[in-house]
């Protein structure tokens, strides 16, 4: 049995209402860095309210060792909740907000003290400990809010957006200290973010939630290189998954996709996979790093169609070339080979590595 | 360089603000200078530093119209925000009522003060519905004669009417500090095991504590120039207040001499006492602020 399990999660807001979180089932092991990623209004906030006893549940069940906090107070749950606001007391100093938990436990004086302090030290925040909120930047409100939920030494920390509200300097340094307190710590903590790439650098395991429910659980690179569903695959990564619309077709031995502007041979990979889906539609998905261009005329493995490049991102590193495939107008292709292409180029492009996905129309998952 | 009419730039916020400068001298400053001038000057025409403020003192009434001032101010505002407090708690979580609720207990704020005492007057005869609605309910059998009350008693039956009136006023300002109060402040103390009462008394109130402190003087102010209750409902002299005080000599007995300087001088008491209840309850509030946050650490 893993430390936390969900089970068969439900939510409803009104008794007729939608569900807004649809029987989610997770197990989390100790030590791991968990983040729910999903588009704002999928159901993250609600899953990790529930799971920190601030909303009820309306159905299922959800055990922390074997035991179910369902019934639980928050505070008999041991897990802490670090908020998007970071809430803290703006009438309190640093200290008194740290040391507020502990008093509530009615821990005495000295203890108290020894424990705030060394929270503090453990978030670098030493030298505010007289200050009012007030008198803070953002990012040391945070890290209040981090001192003042790990000095309550919880079994589980929920995170709920921390670092929406920094700027964008400072919530990319506030990821690695978040991920350093964290093993610190030794601490098992869900992290909630619509951010994909957050996700993908903090996570230990990422949740990727669509309309209440799980898309894909796995490490970053599995729902980047492996995505289970066709809104795993266009929510995650920066340019997003092209889309194409296709058609399977079998010549013989040969399966082919088959779409506006491109006529595609299928690697032998898929050939087991698609069999079922001969003759039907199916989305097809091709990375950005995956679409291969070449300025000379190159049929063969793996081609996909002949196109004209119209715009160019220089990146620096990369630059992104705009192009239209059939019915797509907005293919974007990830290049390192190519940075000063002009636009206007006619190139041919391939699939390289045979790193197509296709999905089922009715499921959305993927065909693999 | 061309050369145009050039103001100053730190003279630019002054200009602009200059006719509300004129309109202040016009219409306050002035009424106030000439009030205060003449508290200072004598019977004779000539100047004096304590002639009418011993006339005051002597006049009838002046003690009992000092001591009603403060125990109506101090103890109408401690029960109107005790009320309004415990109605705005209510009030502020939804539930079935609650609205209907809110509309009925805002109510007396649409009454205006002449008709407020006429209500209660009408009330409070001897005849009056509150009597009738007390002995239907079986609480008494014998009717009160309210009017007649005097002294502490007289006090008593004018808070309740200033309570009746005044709160709702009090409960709005109190129910929009606690809906602008960020809801994760309060879940954030009862995540770490607060319960009510201490989320209440930890979080909730001392948050709330600058919105309350500004309307706490406001309505300590209100109270000290109650007047118009007092008079309406038991008549000049009955229950003696400050402001009472200076409606008497100019209105019941106008046109002698002593009477004016009188009013002028229990008005230039009534300023010096708001004033002084202002800066002390800053100081108070601004000190328990430093205290309670700087209590460890
Ligand atoms: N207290 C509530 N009452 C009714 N509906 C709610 C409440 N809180 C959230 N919802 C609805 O539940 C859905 C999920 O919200 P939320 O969990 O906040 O999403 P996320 O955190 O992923 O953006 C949204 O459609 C939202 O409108
Ligand atoms: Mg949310």
């Amino acid at each position: 049995m893993s430390y936390l399990e969900i089970k068969n999660l439900q939510k409803k807001y009104t008794a007729n209402g939608p569900l807004i979180v649809n029987d989610m089932n997770l197990s989390i092991e100790k030590g791991e860095f968990i983040v729910f990623l999903g588009p704002s209004g999928c159901g993250k906030t609600t899953t990790i309210r529930m799971i920190s006893g601030l909303e009820e549940i309306t159905g299922g069940d959800i055990t922390i060792d074997g035991e179910s906090i369902v019934n639980k107070l928050p505070r008999e749950r041991g897990v802490s909740m670090i908020f998007q606001s970071y809430a803290v007391w703006p009438h309190m100093t640093v200290y008194d907000n740290i040391a507020y938990p502990l008093k509530l436990q009615k821990l005495p004086k000295d203890e108290i003290k020894r424990r705030v302090e060394k929270a503090a030290e453990a978030t670098e925040i030493q030298g505010l400990l007289k200050r009012y909120p007030a008198q803070m930047s953002g990012g040391q409100r945070q890290r209040v809010a981090v001192s003042r939920a790990i000095v309550v030494e919880p079994r589980l920390f929920l995170m709920d957006e921390p670092l929406s509200n920094l700027d964008a300097k400072l919530r990319v340094t506030m990821r690695t200290e978040l991920k350093r307190i964290h093993t610190q710590q030794g601490s098992t903590s869900i992290f909630v973010t619509h951010d994909q790439s957050e996700a993908m650098s903090m996570a230990d395991r990422i949740v990727v939630m669509y309309k209440g429910k799980i898309e894909q659980i796995g490490t970053p690179m599995e729902v980047y290189q492996d995505s289970a569903t066709r809104f795993v695959a266009e929510f995650i990564g920066t340019p997003p998954t092209n889309f194409f619309d296709a058609s399977i077709i079998k010549e013989g031995k040969e399966i082919y996709a088959k779409g506006e502007g491109f006529y595609y041979k299928v690697p032998a990979s898929l050939h087991q996979a698609l069999a079922d889906y001969v003759g039907k539609e199916v989305d097809m998905g091709i990375r950005p790093e995956y679409i291969g261009i070449s300025p000379q005329k190159k049929e063969g493995e793996g081609y996909l169609c002949d196109a004209e490049i119209d715009f160019i991102e220089p990146q620096g590193s990369h630059s992104i070339l705009i192009t239209r495939i059939g019915t797509n107008q907005n293919v974007k292709i990830h290049t390192v080979d190519y940075m000063d292409m002009k636009p206007g180029t006619k190139v041919s492009c391939y699939v390289k590595n045979e790193m197509v996905m296709f999905f089922d129309r009715e499921t959305t998952k993927r065909i693999k | 360089m061309h050369k145009s009419l050039k103001v100053p730039k730190k003279a630019t916020p002054y200009l602009l603000l200059f006719p509300i400068f004129i309109y202040y001298a016009v219409f306050w400053l002035a009424p106030v200078v000439s009030g205060v001038r003449e508290v200072f000057i004598g019977m004779d025409g000539g100047f004096t530093l304590t002639e009418n403020l011993k006339l005051m003192f002597q006049s009838e009434l002046f003690s009992e119209s000092v001591l009603n001032t403060a125990a109506f101010a101090a103890i109408s505002v401690i029960l109107q925000y005790i009320i309004a407090l415990v109605l705005a708690l209510l009030l502020s979580r939804k539930f079935t009522g609650s609205k209907l609720l809110m509309f009925v207990s805002m109510i007396p704020m649409a009454i205006t003060p002449t008709a407020t005492a006429i209500l209660w007057k009408t009330g409070l005869v001897k005849d009056g519905w509150i009597n009738s609605l007390l002995m239907n309910l079986h609480i008494i059998d014998q009717p009160i004669v309210f009017m007649n009350a005097e002294g502490f008693n007289a006090i008593l039956l004018l808070i309740a009417i200033d309570t009746w009136t005044v709160t709702p006023s009090v409960m709005i300002i109190l129910i929009a500090g606690l809906q602008g109060l960020q809801r994760e402040l309060k879940e954030a103390a009862y995540t770490f095991g607060a319960n009510k009462w201490q989320i209440l008394k930890d979080i909730t109130l001392p948050i709330l504590k600058p919105s309350i402190t500004t309307s706490v003087i406001m309505r300590m102010i209100a109270a000290v120039q109650v007047w118009s209750i007092a008079v309406m409902v038991l008549g000049y002299s009955k229950a003696p207040f400050l402001v009472e005080r200076i409606a008497f000599y100019v209105d019941a007995i106008p046109g002698v001499d002593t009477s004016t300087k009188l009013a002028y001088t229990y008005s230039f008491l009534t300023t010096i006492v708001v004033l002084l209840a202002t800066v002390v309850y800053l100081r108070v509030s601004n000190r328990n602020r430093i205290a309670g946050g700087g209590e460890e650490g």
